[in-house]
C-alpha cells in the first residue's frame, strides 16, 4: 500500500517525526517497506513523500488512506478525522432511472449504484491530480479520478459506467455466458467463462465484476450521465476470475482482501459528492441497493486473565479499552470489571474471537514489553532412533569417500524412466512442473544421483563419488493411495561392483545388522545383465546394488565403470544394533590355516562359506576369501580354484594342532562331498 | 705377499669402503663403517697396512704410494659422508627429507551444509526439550490446509501456488486444486503429531516443503523448514519469545537482541514475524504465534485447557547466511566443486 504523507494528514495530525511513525508503524502490523522523496521517476510533488507499507491479507482495511491513518490515531492516540459526506437534494428519483438485479449473490453479496446526471467530464482539479500521482495512479479525467480517490482513501474500489450506454436501463449482475468475450478498459479483448462474475446491461456485458470496466461503458468526454456502481464481491470469486484472465488491479487486489460491508454506502456518497463538486452534475435521490440490510456483528466477550494467560503480561483494563474502542470496536461492556464485550467493526472482518482481540491489544500496546526472561520448564528429549543411524550411515559414507548431495524431489520423464529398481507402477505426477519439465514424483534416488556425476563430469571433469539421503515415492496399488514415502540412502561411484558391496557391508556393521547381507541376481533394466542384484537381510529386502549398463551411462554421457545403490532405511533400522555390545575376545591363541578348493565354476562362493562355516561351527572365528584362480588345462572346463584362510579358536583353551586338523579335515570332507569341491595339495 | 696382490686387496678394499660410505643412510650407519674401515685399532685400512711388511722392499715404495693414495680417497670419503649428516645441524638429519612437501590425504567424503544445518538446529532445540518429529511430504488438504485453519477461499490454496498432484480427475493440464499435494509446510507435522498424543507436546519437525517459485539466487521449489511447537496448560508469547531468543542467542552465539513484528498466519493467533539484530542490522528469520483455537479444536484439544505457541524458520536462510553461501541453487546442484567445501 503506498501511502501519501501529505494525503495522510487529512485524517489525522501526524507526529512531525516520520520514520518514528514509519518504525510504529512496522511494529504495529503494517511493516515500512520504503519511503520516496520526489523526484523524477515519481510524481510525488514538493513536500510530499510517499510510504511503502506491507498489508497483510488479513487487513484490508488498511488498503486505504483513512486506515492507515486510524492506526497512526491509535498508536498516539490521536482523533481521526474522517470527512463528513452530505448530498444535495434532486428532484429524479434513482429507482426511475435505473433498475439492478443481481442474479449471482454468490459473488455479490451487495450490489448499489447511484445515478449522476450532467456532469461535464475534463480534467480533474489539481489537487487530485497530486494525490493521485503522488501514490503512483495515473489520471484519466475528473470522474474516473474521483473513483480512484475514493478508493485510495477508504479503500472501496468504485465503478462508474456511462449511464447512456446501458442497454435498457438495467444492470444484471450475473455470471458470464459461453463464449462471451468483454473488452475491458485497457482495450484488450477477455474470453470469459461461466464461472466468471459480470456486470452486464441487458444486452451484454460492461465488467468484469470487481477486476476492470468495459471499455464500452467506460466514461469519457461525450459522457453526461454516470452510473457509480458500489458493490461486494467476494474473494474466491475475484480472485480466480482474476488469475484466469491475469488481470489483476487494484480493485480485484482489495476485493480478495474483502472491503468494508457498511462503509460502501460512505464510499458510494463520497463519490457522489466529490463528482458534483469537481464536474457538476446532480446526484439523482436515493440508491438502487441490491441488500441494504448489513447484519448487525456479534458481541466478543474478552477476560482480562485471558490476556495474561496467552501473553504472559498484564494489559491495564483501561488501555484494554481504550486500544479497542480507537479501532473502532464498539465496547458493550468495559473490562475493566474483569469480563468486557466488544462488538468489532464492519471492516474488520479479521475480528471474531478473544484471541483476534488479544492480538490487536498486544500489537498496540506493544509486542516490546513482553519479557524474553520467562524459561520454559525443563523437559526430557531424546535423539531419534532415525537421527542416530542416519548418522551412522553419513559416517561411513564420508570415510568411503562419498559426499553428500541434495537433490530435487521430482524428475523429469526421462529421469525417472532411465531406472526403477524399486516399482513397475508409474510414478505420480504433479500438475505444474518443479523445474524444467519436472513432474515426477521420484521413484529412486539412483537417476538423480547419475544426473549429478554426469553434470560434475561435463562442468569440471570430476568423478563425483555422491550420496543422498531422502524419501521415494512409491505408487500405491490404485490412483486413490497415497504413495509409500520411503527413506533411502542411495550412493553412485565410479568404482567396480565389490567396493560398492564393501561399502554396504561396512554400513550393515556399523549399523549392528546381526544377520548376514544376502544378494539375489534380479533383472532390471538399464543395469549389465547378471550385475544387479537385490540385496536382502534375512527375508527383508534391504535394497539394490548394480552396474549401470553401458548404454545407460550413455544418456548422461558418464566414462568408466559407475555402479549405483539404494537401500531402504527402514529395512536397515528393523534388523539395526545401534548400541554395540561388547564380544568377549578369546585370549587363547588362534590358529590359522589355508586351503586351497578345486570346484564347479557354479559354486556361489556364499554357498561354500556356509558349508564351512557349519561344518566348523563356533570355533572358526573367520573365514576368509583370497582369491580366485582358473585354470582349464589342469583343472578342466568350467572350473574354478578358490583360496580360502579359516582362523580356528576356542575360547576357554588353546586349540591343539590335532583338534585344528578334525576340524579342518571336516570342512574338506563336506565340501566334497556336498560340492564336489577337491582340495589341492 | 706379491705387490699385485696387495695392490689388488688394496683396490677392492678401496672400492668397497667408498661404496659403503656413499651409500649410508644414517649416522649410526656411518660410525659403523667408521670403524670397519677406518678403525685406529682393527679398521681394514690398518690391517691392509700390516700385510705392507710382506711385499718385497724393492715394491714396497709402490706399495706405500698406493696405500696412501687409497687411505686419502677412504678419508675424503669419509668426510664426505660425514658432511652430509652434519648439514642438518648436530641431530644427523637426513638432508633429502623435506617436511614441508604436501601431506597424503585420505578421501573422505563431506556432509551437506544443509544436514549440518538441521544437524546444529535438532541439537540446540533438544537442550530446550524439542524432539523431532517428522510427516509425509505427500499431504492432503486436511493435514496441509484445513487443520491450520487456512479455509477454502484463502490464496494459500491456489493451484499455482502448490504442486497438487495430478489424477484422472485433475487431468495433469487444468491447475486445479486436487485430493493431494506436495506440502508447502512442515506445520502439517505438527497437526499429526497433536492428533496422535495428547499435550504437553513439545516437538520441532523438519523437512522437505515445495512451493512453485522460479529459482533464482534466493528461490527455489524445494527447502526446507524447522517448525517448533510447544503445547502445554500456560504457554505464553514470553514463553515464546524466551526460546526464541536463547535459540538465537545459541544458534549465533553471542548474546542476541530479539524483535516481534505483527503478521498473519491462519494457524497463529496472535501471528508475530521474528527479527534478530545481527551484525548491527534486523535480520528476519521466520514466522511465528500462539496456536490459533480453531486449530486446536481440528486436532481435538480444548482452547480454553491448552495454549502453545509454533514458530518456523526456513533452513536454507540459516545455512546460508552461516556459511556465506550467496546462491540457493548451489546448494541442490550435486556439484563436488561446492559440496567438498563443507
Amino acid at each position: 500500500m503506498l501511502v501519501s504523507w501529505k494525503w495522510l494528514s487529512n485524517y489525522v495530525d501526524l507526529p512531525s517525526d516520520r520514520p518514528e511513525v514509519e518504525d510504529r508503524l512496522s511494529l504495529s502490523g503494517l511493516n515500512h517497506e520504503g519511503t520516496e522523496a520526489p523526484g523524477p521517476e515519481n510524481g510525488l510533488t514538493e513536500g510530499d513523500v510517499c510510504i511503502d507499507l506491507e498489508v497483510t491479507s488479513n487487513r484490508g482495511d488498511c488498503l486505504g488512506h483513512i486506515g492507515v491513518a486510524r492506526e497512526i490515531a491509535v498508536l498516539y492516540n490521536r482523533e481521526l478525522k474522517i470527512p463528513n459526506v452530505t448530498l444535495a437534494a434532486s428532484q429524479a428519483d434513482v429507482a426511475s432511472l435505473l433498475s439492478v438485479r443481481n442474479e449471482d449473490t454468490g459473488s455479490c453479496p451487495r450490489y448499489t449504484a447511484r445515478v449522476i446526471q450532467g456532469v461535464k467530464v475534463g480534467p480533474s482539479p489539481q489537487w487530485m491530480q497530486d494525490a493521485l500521482q503522488a501514490v503512483g495512479i495515473g489520471v484519466v479525467n475528473n470522474v474516473v479520478d474521483a473513483t480512484n480517490y475514493v478508493m485510495m482513501e477508504c479503500g472501496q474500489p468504485l465503478h462508474a459506467f456511462d449511464y447512456s450506454k446501458i442497454a435498457d436501463k438495467t444492470i444484471v449482475v450475473r455470471r458470464a455466458v459461453a463464449e462471451e468475450t468483454l473488452t475491458a478498459i485497457d482495450h484488450k479483448d477477455y474470453a470469459l467463462t461461466s464461472d466468471m462474475c459480470v456486470i452486464a446491461d441487458a444486452a451484454q456485458a460492461s465488467a468484469v465484476a470487481g477486476v476492470m470496466g468495459g471499455a464500452d461503458s467506460e466514461v469519457n468526454d461525450q459522457t453526461t450521465d454516470v452510473v457509480i456502481e458500489a458493490a461486494i464481491f467476494l474473494p474466491l470469486s475475484v480472485r480466480r476470475t482474476a488469475r484466469a484472465l491475469k488481470l489483476h488491479s487494484p480493485s480485484s487486489f482489495r476485493f480478495e482482501r474483502r472491503v468494508d460491508p457498511v462503509g460502501l454506502d460512505w464510499a458510494s456518497r463520497r463519490v457522489c459528492q466529490l463528482i458534483t463538486e469537481i464536474a457538476g452534475g446532480s446526484v439523482a435521490e436515493g440508491v438502487v441497493d441490491t441488500a441494504a440490510e448489513v447484519p448487525a456483528r456479534d458481541a466478543i466477550e474478552l477476560r482480562l486473565d485471558q490476556i495474561e494467560r496467552l501473553l504472559g503480561i498484564v494489559v491495564p483494563a483501561a488501555e484494554v479499552d481504550r486500544i479497542l474502542v480507537a479501532l473502532g470496536c464498539q465496547c458493550e461492556q468495559s473490562i475493566a470489571e474483569g469480563c468486557g464485550s466488544f462488538v468489532p467493526p464492519p471492516w474488520r472482518h479479521d475480528l471474531t474471537r478473544p484471541a483476534d482481540l488479544i492480538e490487536e491489544v498486544a500489537r498496540i500496546y506493544g509486542y516490546d514489553k513482553i519479557p524474553e526472561d520467562s524459561p520454559i520448564p525443563v523437559a526430557p528429549s531424546s535423539k531419534r532412533v532415525f537421527d542416530s543411524a542416519t548418522e551412522k550411515i553419513r559416517t561411513v559414507m564420508i570415510a568411503a569417500g562419498i559426499s553428500e548431495a541434495m537433490t530435487p524431489s521430482v524428475v523429469t520423464k526421462g529421469l525417472d524412466g532411465s531406472l526403477s529398481p524399486w516399482t513397475e507402477r508409474p510414478a505420480l505426477m504433479t500438475q505444474t512442473p518443479m523445474l524444467k519439465g519436472a513432474k515426477s514424483l521420484r521413484r529412486t534416488l539412483m537417476p538423480s544421483l547419475l544426473q549429478a556425476r554426469a553434470n560434475n563430469w561435463a562442468m569440471a571433469s570430476i568423478h563425483a563419488d555422491l550420496f543422498e539421503i531422502a524419501h521415494i515415492y512409491l505408487p500405491g496399488k490404485t490412483e486413490a493411495d497415497l504413495p509409500e514415502e520411503l527413506y533411502t540412502v542411495g550412493f553412485v561411484c565410479g568404482c567396480d561392483f565389490f567396493t560398492a558391496k564393501g561399502v554396504i557391508e561396512s554400513l550393515c556393521q556399523m549399523m549392528g545388522v546381526s544377520g548376514a547381507l544376502q544378494v539375489e541376481p534380479v533383472q532390471r533394466d538399464g543395469f549389465v545383465a547378471g550385475q544387479i542384484v537385490q540385496l536382502k537381510l534375512g527375508d527383508a529386502d534391504l535394497g539394490y546394488l548394480g552396474v549401470v549398463a553401458p548404454k545407460t551411462l550413455k544418456q548422461w554421457k558418464l566414462p568408466g565403470e559407475v555402479v549405483v545403490a539404494e537401500l531402504s532405511i527402514p529395512a536397515f533400522l528393523a534388523q539395526a544394533k545401534l548400541v554395540p555390545q561388547q564380544q568377549v575376545v578369546s585370549m587363547f591363541p588362534s590358529v590359522e590355516r589355508d586351503l586351497n578348493f578345486v570346484m564347479a565354476e557354479a559354486v556361489r562362493w556364499n554357498e561354500l562359506e556356509s558349508i564351512v562355516r557349519a561344518a566348523v561351527g563356533n570355533q572358526l572365528k573367520a573365514v576368509t576369501y583370497r582369491e580366485t584362480y582358473r585354470d582349464p588345462e589342469r583343472d578342466g572346463k568350467d572350473t574354478k580354484r578358490i583360496l580360502l584362510s579359516l582362523q580356528l579358536q576356542k575360547d576357554d583353551a588353546t586349540l591343539s594342532g590335532e583338534e585344528a586338523d578334525a576340524l579342518v579335515q571336516s570342512v574338506i570332507g563336506d565340501c566334497r562331498r556336498k560340492l564336489g569341491a577337491e582340495l589341492l595339495g | 705377499m706379491s705387490l699385485q696382490n696387495f695392490l689388488t686387496a688394496l683396490d677392492s678394499l678401496k672400492r668397497e669402503a667408498i661404496d659403503t660410505l656413499q651409500s649410508v643412510a644414517d649416522a649410526e650407519a656411518l660410525e659403523a663403517a667408521r670403524v670397519k674401515y677406518a678403525g685406529q685399532k682393527k679398521g681394514a685400512l690398518k690391517d691392509v697396512q700390516k700385510l705392507m711388511g710382506s711385499v718385497a722392499s724393492e715394491d714396497r715404495k709402490t706399495a706405500g704410494m698406493g696405500f696412501n693414495e687409497a687411505k686419502n680417497a677412504i678419508a675424503d670419503a669419509l668426510q664426505a659422508a660425514t658432511d652430509r649428516f652434519s648439514q642438518g645441524g648436530a641431530s644427523g638429519a637426513d638432508p633429502t627429507f623435506d617436511p614441508s612437501l604436501p601431506g597424503v590425504r585420505p578421501r573422505i567424503g563431506h556432509v551437506h551444509p544443509i544436514t549440518q544445518t538441521i544437524t546444529h538446529l535438532t541439537e540446540i532445540m533438544g537442550r530446550m526439550g524439542f524432539e523431532a518429529a517428522e510427516g509425509p511430504e505427500v499431504e492432503d488438504p486436511h493435514h496441509n490446509f484445513v487443520a491450520l485453519n487456512i479455509p477454502e477461499d484463502h490464496p494459500a490454496r491456489d493451484p499455482l501456488d502448490n504442486f497438487y498432484l495430478a489424477t484422472a480427475q485433475a487431468a495433469e493440464k487444468s491447475n486445479t486444486e486436487g485430493s493431494r499435494l506436495l506440502r508447502s509446510q512442515t506445520s502439517t507435522v505438527q497437526i499429526r503429531v497433536m492428533e496422535n498424543k495428547q499435550p504437553p507436546i513439545r516437538v520441532i519437525s523438519l523437512g522437505r516443503v515445495y512451493r512453485p517459485d522460479d529459482p533464482d539466487a534466493t528461490h527455489f521449489p524445494m527447502f526446507h523448514q524447522m517448525e517448533g511447537l510447544l503445547v502445554d496448560k500456560h504457554v505464553t508469547m514470553a514463553n515464546l519469545k524466551t526460546v526464541l531468543r536463547v535459540f538465537a542467542t545459541n544458534y549465533l552465539g553471542d548474546d542476541v537482541q530479539i524483535r516481534f513484528r505483527p503478521s498473519f498466519f491462519p494457524f497463529t493467533e496472535p501471528s508475530v514475524e521474528v527479527d534478530f539484530l545481527w551484525d548491527g542490522q534486523w535480520i528476519e528469520f521466520g514466522g511465528a504465534g500462539m496456536v490459533d483455537p480453531n486449530v486446536f479444536k481440528a486436532v481435538g484439544y480444548d482452547p480454553d485447557q491448552v495454549s502453545g505457541f509454533a514458530f518456523g524458520l526456513g533452513v536454507e536462510r540459516l545455512c546460508m547466511r552461516r556459511h556465506g553461501i550467496k546462491d540457493i541453487r548451489d546448494l541442490y546442484s550435486g556439484d563436488m566443486r561446492f559440496l567438498s567445501q563443507f
